[in-house]
């Protein structure tokens, strides 16, 4: 290359206010950079995406998860998979535990939402008290759940004894008509968190001009939060369904403390059908392929909920 | 800042209404906390007394069950094994990550924006998508039940959230100071470290407070990576309490209120930047 075009800076280096001096430059730039990411790069792709196209090819496969050989059987394992009442029973958890829970506790969140946001007074006060039982995680409110809800010697069913009850208490986890609606209210016993922060941070960020002007129009309480409050809510409702959904898809840490997906598989979930064949039953070709029909799932949701809860912040 | 005066200004006189509100929130946290609290006061009782009456107060302020929990399980080994997992994926996300989001939003152009769309991807797969492939390769390199094994497999995990949250900030920092301190003379690397890293704080504290928690409260990772040749972490550690023929109520619910309690503290401590750093993320996202 001459001088005169190492001096002239290409059209698009000129629009990019970082790299006006030179060509020589700017590629010394682009390498230094390049290693920068390079690192966080490798450990992402040799952690992520390369297994995660690995599980493709294993989920075509008759794989036990332990023997080096394996044979190709095609879509055979996606074919089972959908003719498996045992995987839609699955299936039919997740959703009711997933966007359950999701809608749920987004709804008890907004409430809580709405309700630190009329204090005037020890606000702060209110809002670290409702965020604390958030630090429990929902490992250990499952674990100390089951003992609560033993059948025997657990909190639940003393009470409900010492009340005179003795009908009402139940097996809570091994009764077959009611072991996921216990799972759900398990998951949606909780104030929201992380929820409840965002959709306060929302509420403090609407305009009270707003409100103010609706209510001197004559508004009331009710007809404020749905014309002026609510649509200014669209985007925080957006991310915290989403955020919802995704986690609810992979629930499992309470199935597997509470019920370990029984009795039976009736109270099995996506996630821990997964797990249970993929290392429980050494079906790894199969568990793959559950995993990568869980995967297509996750992605359609997250991208259907995103569309249509964007479509509704436009008009709102 | 704008939301502050305004609430200021806003302050009036104490209504019933807000009184209303008050209660309403202490019924409920209190409803909410009582399976912790149910924890912590039968933590003080023996097995014996808990099965006779579940719902007895304890006697006395016994710290029994916690010395029985760290004489008798591997409950110490797992609390342990959890601080290693936790500190060394948060010190090497912050070694790897920063530099990353820096890399990606600097570099500009079209490989930029494909290496963020393939780090953004991450969010929507799940852990149960990559499971079955990682561990027979842990196994294969000799990782498996390991905490280095662990902690790659957190790595991996966490560097797309990482990356979101980074590169939306950097966006907004500007270009002069560091072209400023090459003009020093200075490297990219030490610009980068010693000028750029602080500008983040703000993220870095929001990052650290969210990453700490999720990495200490995780259950599903170290369950499938740590095998019984490991104490596994404390929930590990607690599950197979749980899963004994004969478990030992009164140890599962000290460790139960031993592996919240860090929880509580980081929260106590960082308070501000926790709920600040919530919602940046939100608002803005």
């Amino acid at each position: 290359m001459s001088a005169a075009t190492a001096e002239t800076p290409a059209p698009e280096a000129l629009m990019r206010p970082a790299a006006p001096r030179g060509r020589a430059r700017a590629k010394r730039q682009r390498t230094v950079m390049l290693l920068f990411i390079a690192p966080a790069l490798a450990v992402y792709v040799v952690m992520v995406i390369a297994p995660s196209l690995q599980s493709v090819q294993l989920s075509l496969t008759d794989w036990d998860g332990v023997n080096p050989a394996y044979d190709y059987v095609g879509l055979r394992n996606y074919q089972d998979i959908l003719t498996s009442d045992r995987f839609w029973n699955a299936t039919r958890n997740t959703l009711v535990l997933g966007l359950g829970s999701a809608v749920i506790v987004n709804v008890i969140a907004l409430a809580v939402a709405l309700m630190l946001d009329r204090l005037h007074r020890a606000q702060g006060f209110f809002r670290t008290i409702v965020y604390l039982p958030a630090l429990v995680s929902g490992f250990i409110a499952a674990t100390i759940w089951k003992y609560m809800l033993n059948f025997n010697f657990g909190a639940a069913n003393t009470v409900l004894r010492d009340l005179g009850f003795e009908g009402a208490a139940m097996d809570w986890l091994g009764d077959n008509d009611i072991v996921v609606g216990v799972l759900l209210f398990i998951i949606c016993f909780t104030l929201g968190g992380n929820t409840t922060l965002i959709y306060l941070a929302n509420l403090q960020s609407v305009p009270q001009e707003l409100v103010e002007a609706a209510k001197i129009d004559g508004a009331s309480g009710r007809q404020v939060f749905r014309y002026v409050t609510w649509p200014m809510l669209a985007g925080a409702v957006t991310v915290n369904m989403t955020l919802a959904m995704i986690a609810g898809w992979t629930i499992f840490d309470q199935v597997m403390v509470l019920t370990a997906g029984g009795p039976g598989f009736i109270s099995e979930t996506m996630a821990f059908f997964i797990y249970k064949v993929g290392f429980g039953e050494y079906r790894a070709g199969y568990g793959s392929a559950a995993a990568i029909v869980l995967f297509v799932v996750v992605m359609a949701t997250t991208v259907l909920a995103n569309r249509y809860m964007r479509s509704r912040e436009v008009q709102g | 800042m704008s939301v502050q005066t305004r609430r200021r200004r806003e302050r009036r006189r104490f209504t019933a209404g807000e009184a209303v509100v008050m209660a309403v929130l202490l019924v409920l946290v209190a409803a909410v906390s009582f399976p912790v609290l149910y924890a912590l006061l039968n933590s003080f009782r023996g097995y014996a007394e808990i099965t006779r009456d579940p719902m007895g107060l304890p006697t006395g302020l016994s710290l029994d069950n916690y010395a029985r929990l760290f004489q008798t399980t591997e409950y110490g080994e797992a609390l342990l094994n959890t601080v290693v997992v936790t500190g060394g994926t948060l010190v090497l996300l912050l070694a790897l990550v920063p530099m990353a989001a820096y890399g990606i939003e600097r570099l500009g152009g079209r490989s930029s924006r494909w290496i963020y769309l393939l780090f953004i991807a991450g969010l929507m797969i799940p852990f149960q998508v990559r499971m079955i492939p990682l561990v027979s390769s842990m196994n294969q390199v000799g990782l498996y039940s390991t905490l280095t094994g662990v902690i790659l497999v957190h790595l991996g995990g966490a560097a797309s959230f990482g990356v979101l949250l980074y590169c939306s900030f950097i966006k907004g920092v500007p270009r002069e100071v560091e072209e400023a301190a090459e003009v020093d003379g200075a490297g990219r690397l030490r610009t980068f470290w010693s000028i750029v890293f602080p500008m983040l704080l703000p993220v870095t504290s929001a990052f650290v407070i969210i990453q700490a928690l999720s990495l200490w409260n995780d259950f599903f990772i170290p369950l499938v990576f740590l095998d019984s040749s490991s104490a596994g972490t404390i929930n590990v550690a607690l599950q197979r309490m749980v899963g004994l023929m004969t478990s030992q109520w009164e140890l599962i619910y000290a460790g139960a209120i031993l592996a919240i309690i860090p929880s509580v503290v980081l929260f106590a401590a960082f308070q501000r930047y926790f709920i600040k750093g919530m919602s940046i993320g939100a608002v803005k996202g």
